[in-house]
């Protein structure tokens, strides 16, 4: 059976290799690793025009397709899911590399060894690694955001801006109609904005809310609280409570002057300065009581990975001061290794956007019972 | 006779990737958490849920609201191009059957720049002196209405044209030379006779809305929501494949009545076709 596979993919790779050939000879000779993304437009085009060239100039022997998931199923996670039914059957995952995902989202991945342990002996800059962003040996964090308020300097003055959640309540009551936040399930900048409404409602603590304690009575007892905060600001949203589709409906309705403050991801609202889609006097800021939640963007790799060397490679590649820097400076992310391992430039560049905290919200049940209770309690019209 | 061996291959299609998996379906929504069959706790369930309710109503009366307007909108410029003449009649026709050529999510996006807040019609209505007034109908229920008329505004056209080929010009004028009004020739000489034509319309015009996923998506409101974007969430991002089942069942069930009108419409074509033939 082996044999015949082999020899039946040599065929193909004989008439892909002669269909390739009149184009790029270099090409037929590169080992291709399968990638896979679910990020956002940003994120993929960051991949397909910026890493995917710096990566083939570096290593002649390798590249990488990309896949784009977003939006389709589960988007990574229905891949990562292929791949461990590959790992059981022993038959080729087709895939060497996933450019976000949250191993634990795998039911039954980390159990069965579906990801490779990446640690400095095999990714040797995971060394320059933010401490931040250890947590579990699986995930390389390449690069990280933070959700932050955006506003429009031209209309609300800096030293009127809110600076703290109840700052911001009062600052939405006072001006009916001109702020938004989108919807929880459909992007990280509502689903965060809901977080931070939570973590208000209960002490400003996000320790509260970890991964291993998820009780239905008890969730539910903490969110009613957050729910009669955010219903008390919904019929002061834009709209009454028209909560776009996503993080980048959301940067329209600020970009079209709809409303003058929304909550947006760090990387995605910088982005979108530098490109004028949103007009340069829009500002950002972060709360000084509690910050809103925000986190890293890990990769990982199936430890049965077609090309297990070359994703490393990529991996390793990933991590190297040239990317980092041009994940701050292509994305407006910040980077996965330390500031201080960057160009102290860079540093003083981007002072502003340099978390002194990051907190966190557990995805998985808290997250999944904060959208759906948002939906039902804050999102709808009907009566309580 | 000769067509009955190649049946077999879009027949076991059918069966495989349709029939198959909605028996499956059935069986899933009719086992309870607790593996009891048949049971219909899982749609009690959808029923005791103040908010599923109101998805499915909102969704039953979006489909139909929408329907109802695609219908009217598409009978008026199916009759301008039986009776119309010139010119006119055919850049109508071109603009009406655009839309079967615009994929639905340009429309949705299209819709959102031109109807959006501060979009095209604002900037125009503002610069005309019409301003305070224009409320944009993204984000709420006013934007699916129209993207779904927009999109949707092509097929009925085809069909009724068709329809209104067979009304013959003798009946409409001897009634005109009756002393028959516009109103009366249309109730009493033209709808009797493009009445199946206007109920396959209507059919496949509310199943294509009520199924519709896209432009509610983009352009709705958050909450209530549509059945095709209620479906994908609670499948996805709640996890809960089996609640998201019970939804398409039900959506399922509404549209097989409808889906009935329709068979029900073509049969009695066929039927009179033959005994015409």
């Amino acid at each position: 059976m082996t044999d015949r596979r082999e020899v039946l993919s040599l065929i193909a790779g004989v008439a892909v290799g002669a269909m390739l050939a009149p184009v790029s000879v270099l090409a037929a000779d590169r080992k291709i690793l399968q990638v896979y993304t679910d990020g956002d437009t940003n994120v993929t085009d960051f991949f397909a025009n910026t890493v995917l060239p710096a990566f083939e100039a570096a290593f002649p022997d390798l590249t990488f397709k990309l896949t784009l998931t977003r939006g389709v199923a589960n988007e990574n996670v229905t891949i990562a899911e292929r791949t461990l039914a590959a790992l059981q059957t022993k038959t080729d995952p087709k895939a060497d590399y996933f450019e976000e995902l949250e191993p634990r989202s795998v039911k039954g991945g980390l159990e069965a060894g579906l990801f490779a342990k990446l640690t400095p002996a095999n990714v040797p800059n995971l060394a320059m690694a933010n401490p931040a962003s250890a947590d579990l040996d699986v995930r390389l964090p390449y690069r990280g955001s933070q959700v932050l308020i955006a506003y429009d300097g031209a209309k609300i003055p800096t030293d009127k801006a809110p600076r703290t959640f109840a700052d911001l309540v009062a600052w939405v009551k006072a001006n009916p109609g001109r702020f938004i936040y989108g919807r929880p399930d459909k992007g990280g900048s509502g689903h965060n904005f809901v977080v931070r409404a939570l973590h208000e409602a209960n002490g400003r603590d996000p320790s509260l809310f970890r991964r291993d304690n998820f009780e239905p009575a008890k969730a539910e007892a903490a969110f009613q609280k957050a729910w009669v905060l955010l219903r008390e600001i919904h019929p002061y949203t834009y709209g009454n409570g028209a909560y776009p589709a996503g993080n980048t409906p959301t940067l329209q309705l600020l970009a079209q002057g709809a409303v003058d403050m929304i909550s947006a991801w760090s990387d995605q609202a910088l982005q979108a300065l530098k490109s004028e889609v949103l007009p340069a006097t829009v500002k950002l800021l972060q709360f000084s009581d509690l910050a809103l939640c925000g986190g890293f963007a890990y990769s990982a790799i199936p430890a049965n990975a077609t090309h297990l060397d070359g994703a490393l490679k990529l991996a390793n590649f990933m991590m190297s001061k040239e990317m980092q820097t041009a994940v701050v400076r292509e994305i407006g992310g910040f980077p996965g290794v330390t500031w201080e391992s960057l160009d102290p430039a860079l540093r003083k560049e981007y002072i502003d956007i340099i978390p002194v905290s990051i907190p966190t919200f557990p995805d998985g049940d808290w997250s999944k019972a904060l959208n759906a209770g948002w939906y039902k309690n804050v999102a709808t019209n009907l009566s309580q | 006779v000769a067509v009955a061996p190649l049946i077999v291959g879009p027949l076991a299609l059918l069966v495989v990737f349709a029939l198959i998996p909605i028996g499956l379906t059935l069986v899933e929504t009719l086992t309870s958490e607790t593996g009891a069959f048949p049971s219909v706790s899982r749609y009690a369930a959808f029923f005791a849920d103040g908010y599923s309710r109101a998805n499915l109503l909102y969704t039953i009366v979006q489909t139909l609201v929408s329907t109802l307007t695609v219908l009217t909108a598409s009978l008026i410029i199916a009759l301008q191009l039986r009776f119309g003449r010139g010119r006119v009649s055919a850049v109508i026709q071109g603009l009406a059957l655009f839309p079967l050529f615009v994929p639905g999510i340009i429309v949705a996006y299209a819709l959102i720049r031109f109807l959006g807040p501060n979009g095209s019609l604002q900037i125009l209505l503002e610069h005309v002196g019409l301003t305070g007034w224009f409320r944009s109908p993204y984000l709420t229920p006013t934007g699916p209405f129209l993207g779904f008329v927009w999109e949707n505004l092509p097929l009925p056209v085809l069909i009724l044209t068709a329809g209104l080929a067979q009304v013959s010009g003798h009946g409409v004028e001897a009634a005109r030379d009756l002393g028959a009004g516009i109103g009366r020739i249309l109730v009493e000489i033209i709808l009797p006779q493009v009445q199946r034509s206007l109920l396959i319309a209507f059919s496949l015009t509310f199943l294509s809305i009520f199924g519709a996923y896209t432009v509610p998506y983009l352009l709705g409101p958050a909450a209530p929501e549509m059945m095709g974007v209620f479906m994908q969430r609670t499948y996805s991002n709640l996890g809960e494949p089996v609640a998201a089942e019970v939804q398409a069942v039900l959506s399922f069930l509404i549209c097989a009545v409808v889906a009935a009108f329709y068979v029900h419409a073509l049969t009695q074509e066929q039927g009179a076709t033959e005994a015409s033939g």
